[in-house]
Order: C-alpha cells, then sequence, then structure tokens
C-alpha cells in the first residue's frame, strides 16, 4: 500500500512539474524575446548613429541582454572576428548550435537575424532589423492573449493529468 | 619595416593563407586575385602563381572579412575599394550595380587587387627639416603614402610642429580596434574617414593645427580646401599623382595649386621608389 501512495506522489510530482515546466519555459520565452526587441532597438540605433562594423555590434549587443541570449551574441560576435566563415550566416549557425537552449521562437529570429546581417547597405540592414523587430512584437502579442489563463491551464492540467493517471492505476 | 601582415593573412580564405605568409611575408607588393585563376603574388622580386584556382566564394569571403561582414562601415565599396583593417588597400572589379548615375556597388565582384601596406619608418629622414608646403609627387606604386607617412613623424619629431592629418582612407595610419598599426609620432592628430575638403576645413576650425597632410589630391575641390588651409597660414604636405613635373602643370586638376605656388617643395617619387627634391619656391 505504502508504495503504491508513493507512486502515486511521483506520478502527480512528474505531471505536476511538467506542467510547472511547460509554464516556465512560456515565460522564459516571452522574456528572452522582450530582451531581443530591447536588443534590436539597440542595434537599430547604433548603426544608424555610428555605423558600427557586425562584431562589435553584436557584441555591444550581447551586453545589452543577459542570460542565454547574451551568450547567443557574444559567441556570434566571437565567430565573426575568427574570420574563418564565409558569410555571417554561417557564423550565427555556429554560434547557435553552441547555444541549444536558447528558446525556439527566439532561437528562429535569431537564425532570421544571421541569415541577413552583413548582406545589405545600410537601409538594407537597418529595415531587415525593423522587420525583426515586428516579428518579436508580433510573436510576444500571441503570447499575451489569455496569458494568465494559459499559465495556469498548464500548471493544472500537469496536476490533474497526475491524478487522473493514478485513479487509472489504482 | 613595420607591416600588419596579421590583419592581411586574417583576411584571405584559409587554404591560401600558408602559402602567402610563407612566401610574401617580406616581399609581397601586391596580390591579384581573379575568379578562376590561380592567385598570383607580386613579390619585389618577381612574379608567383598560386597552384589553385581562385572561386566566387573566395572573392566574396575576402570581401566579408575585410570589411568585417559589415557592408556599411564600408561605405567606399561604391567606389571600388576597401581598406582592411591594417591599411591594405583592396581594388575590387566586377558587374557594378549603378543608381541615379552612381556606383553603389558591386553585383559580382570579379576580381581584387590587395596591396600591402608597409611603413619603413625613417626613411623620409633627409626631408625632415624641409620647411614650407611639401607636394609629393609620383606614379601609382612609387611610394608615396610610405613617404608621408614617414614625413609626419619626422616632421612633428624634429620640427616639434602639431601636425595633423586627413586619412580618407585609413592608409596613412590605419587603426584597429586597439589603435593605430604604426607610430603615428608625437604631435600627429589624424582625422579618418571623412573627405579631404571637408576634413581640412574642420581640422583648421577645430585643432589649430600647423601643418596639415593628407593623401592624393584627385578633385578640384580637394584643391580648393587645400588653397584656403595655405592662404590661413598652415603648412601642408599632400601626395599627388604624376610622373613628372611637367605632369603636374598640365593636369587642369592641379592648376589651382601652380598657379597659386601653394607648394614650396616637390619631391618627385621615380617607380624604383627613389627620390629627388625639387625647389619650387625659393
Amino acid at each position: 500500500m505504502i508504495l503504491k501512495w508513493i507512486g502515486a506522489v511521483l506520478v502527480i510530482c512528474c505531471c505536476g512539474g511538467f506542467g510547472f515546466r511547460m509554464a516556465a519555459g512560456f515565460r522564459i520565452e516571452e522574456s528572452a524575446l522582450q530582451a531581443l526587441e530591447r536588443v534590436l532597438m539597440f542595434m537599430h540605433n547604433e548603426l544608424q548613429y555610428r555605423l558600427t562594423p557586425l562584431p562589435v555590434l553584436c557584441k555591444m549587443a550581447a551586453g545589452q541582454c543577459d542570460g542565454a541570449l547574451r551568450k547567443a551574441f557574444y559567441s556570434f560576435s566571437e565567430e565573426l572576428e575568427t574570420q574563418i566563415a564565409p558569410d555571417a550566416s554561417l557564423c550565427m549557425t555556429a554560434a547557435l548550435s553552441r547555444y541549444p537552449h536558447l528558446p525556439p521562437a527566439t532561437k528562429e529570429l535569431m537564425r532570421q537575424f544571421g541569415s541577413t546581417a552583413g548582406q545589405f547597405d545600410l537601409q538594407g540592414q537597418l529595415s531587415e532589423i525593423e522587420h525583426l523587430q515586428n516579428l518579436c512584437k508580433h510573436n510576444l502579442r500571441q503570447m499575451s492573449v489569455n496569458r494568465d489563463t494559459r499559465l495556469r491551464n498548464y500548471q493544472t492540467l500537469g496536476l490533474c493529468a497526475g491524478a487522473a493517471l493514478i485513479i487509472l492505476f489504482i | 619595416m613595420k607591416c600588419a601582415w596579421q590583419q592581411l593573412i586574417a583576411i584571405l580564405p584559409q587554404w591560401m593563407r600558408q602559402d602567402v605568409d610563407r612566401q610574401g611575408r617580406e616581399t609581397l607588393q601586391e596580390l591579384r586575385l581573379r575568379r578562376n585563376s590561380p592567385p598570383r603574388l607580386i613579390l619585389k622580386g618577381g612574379v608567383r602563381d598560386l597552384n589553385r584556382s581562385i572561386l566566387e566564394n573566395d572573392i566574396v569571403f575576402i570581401l566579408n572579412a575585410a570589411s568585417a561582414y559589415s557592408p556599411w562601415a564600408a561605405a567606399t565599396m561604391s567606389q571600388g575599394y576597401l581598406t582592411a583593417a591594417g591599411g591594405h588597400r583592396i581594388g575590387i572589379c566586377g558587374t557594378a550595380v549603378v543608381k541615379l548615375g552612381q556606383i553603389s556597388g558591386f553585383q559580382r565582384p570579379e576580381s581584387l587587387c590587395i596591396r600591402v601596406a608597409r611603413d619603413f619608418p625613417g626613411v623620409a629622414a633627409p626631408l625632415a627639416n624641409v620647411t614650407g608646403s611639401i607636394l609629393i609627387l609620383g606614379p601609382p606604386g612609387s611610394g608615396k603614402t610610405t613617404i608621408l607617412r614617414d614625413l609626419v613623424r619626422q616632421i612633428s619629431a624634429v620640427q616639434k610642429k602639431q601636425i595633423s592629418v586627413v586619412d580618407e582612407r585609413s592608409e596613412i595610419f590605419p587603426s584597429y580596434v586597439q589603435g593605430f598599426c604604426f607610430d603615428t609620432g608625437s604631435n600627429v592628430d589624424i582625422l579618418t574617414g571623412c573627405g579631404k575638403a571637408q576634413g581640412i576645413e574642420v581640422l583648421l576650425r577645430n585643432m589649430s593645427p600647423s601643418v596639415i597632410a593628407t593623401d592624393e589630391i584627385t578633385a578640384e575641390e580637394d584643391c580648393k580646401a587645400l588653397l584656403h588651409a595655405g592662404w590661413c597660414g598652415v603648412d601642408l604636405i599632400a601626395t599627388a599623382h604624376g610622373g613628372s613635373l611637367q605632369d603636374l602643370y598640365c593636369r587642369p586638376v592641379y592648376k589651382l595649386l601652380t598657379e597659386n605656388d601653394l607648394f614650396d617643395t616637390i619631391v618627385v617619387m621615380r617607380s624604383d621608389k627613389t627620390w629627388k627634391v625639387e625647389r619650387v619656391n625659393q
């Protein structure tokens, strides 16, 4: 009997943990997108004012954020400085492969940034950054719809799923 | 002799680096790269070809590396060249993109000419005591910029004059993140990246120089700016293209300078990098 109860607690913890982890992932993604939007704004202004070269710009961008995004920008800047890859897109791929824990939507936007970085003149580059900013905003808007309900659902669904499993097994 | 050699090697594709480093470290003057042809090394004592052909990707790599993947920071590409870290100038040829009657970039670069920037401290020592305005005249590749660079240092050290340099192409005193690649001398201010005419005006107003130095006078507005500075009591050091004094007097663009006797001394460079000094105004 004791073993059954221990098993039940473990199942509830696992399912509940999964739900809480999903909710935490949602919050991490949201804050990463907000940080990326701020960084893109910074890059836009910095480029417009000082025409900063890409490796320096990315190093400065790394200083404007923290966590995985900071590491990704810093790594991208290092890749550009070592001058091994023929274009910035490959540098970004290499940089992102070093940090697989970046949230998926942020990672996709970073990949898009890499594929357009250093390809155009100033106006083209600024337009691309603006486009990415808009995508960031769009993603954030979508995430903000029923945000609280969604977060609560992740957590309660996890716990409920655990409870349902226990009822089934017992 | 000093050269920002590592900066040059770093902009080349990896397969080429070792060969160029081994064969050209001391004597390389130019590196000519044409699509589907082997790279040609123009050395001090001859010419050598490497045994692999240049591909389009290699040219793209060099342009990306030289501009630090930032076409906006290498605005001079529209003028057919860009200056890599270390002052090495890269001339570009290929299919140009023209907007509003002006070249805005290159759709497909076909060939590159990389000129290696080398510094020879002391090469202009015999000119260190020359006073007044100096024009360095010579054909392309005769060492005008090298002489100008050292002349700036010599005059700042020997005559203790305050010298300001307009370095439009970042070739006289190339800079990188940590500072300048070559010794700049003790009394020298350097304005990089802006046009000569505009730069001369800025320096005159803000830096109160005794001497203004600039490289390659090519346009009439440069001549007007130099003349204006000369009339303000500032000595000038400049370089110009020309094989002899006669070339200088024949070219219409220099008419303004020759008619007004702006320069007191003209240093005429030869292709073998020797020179002779002509005193114009006694």
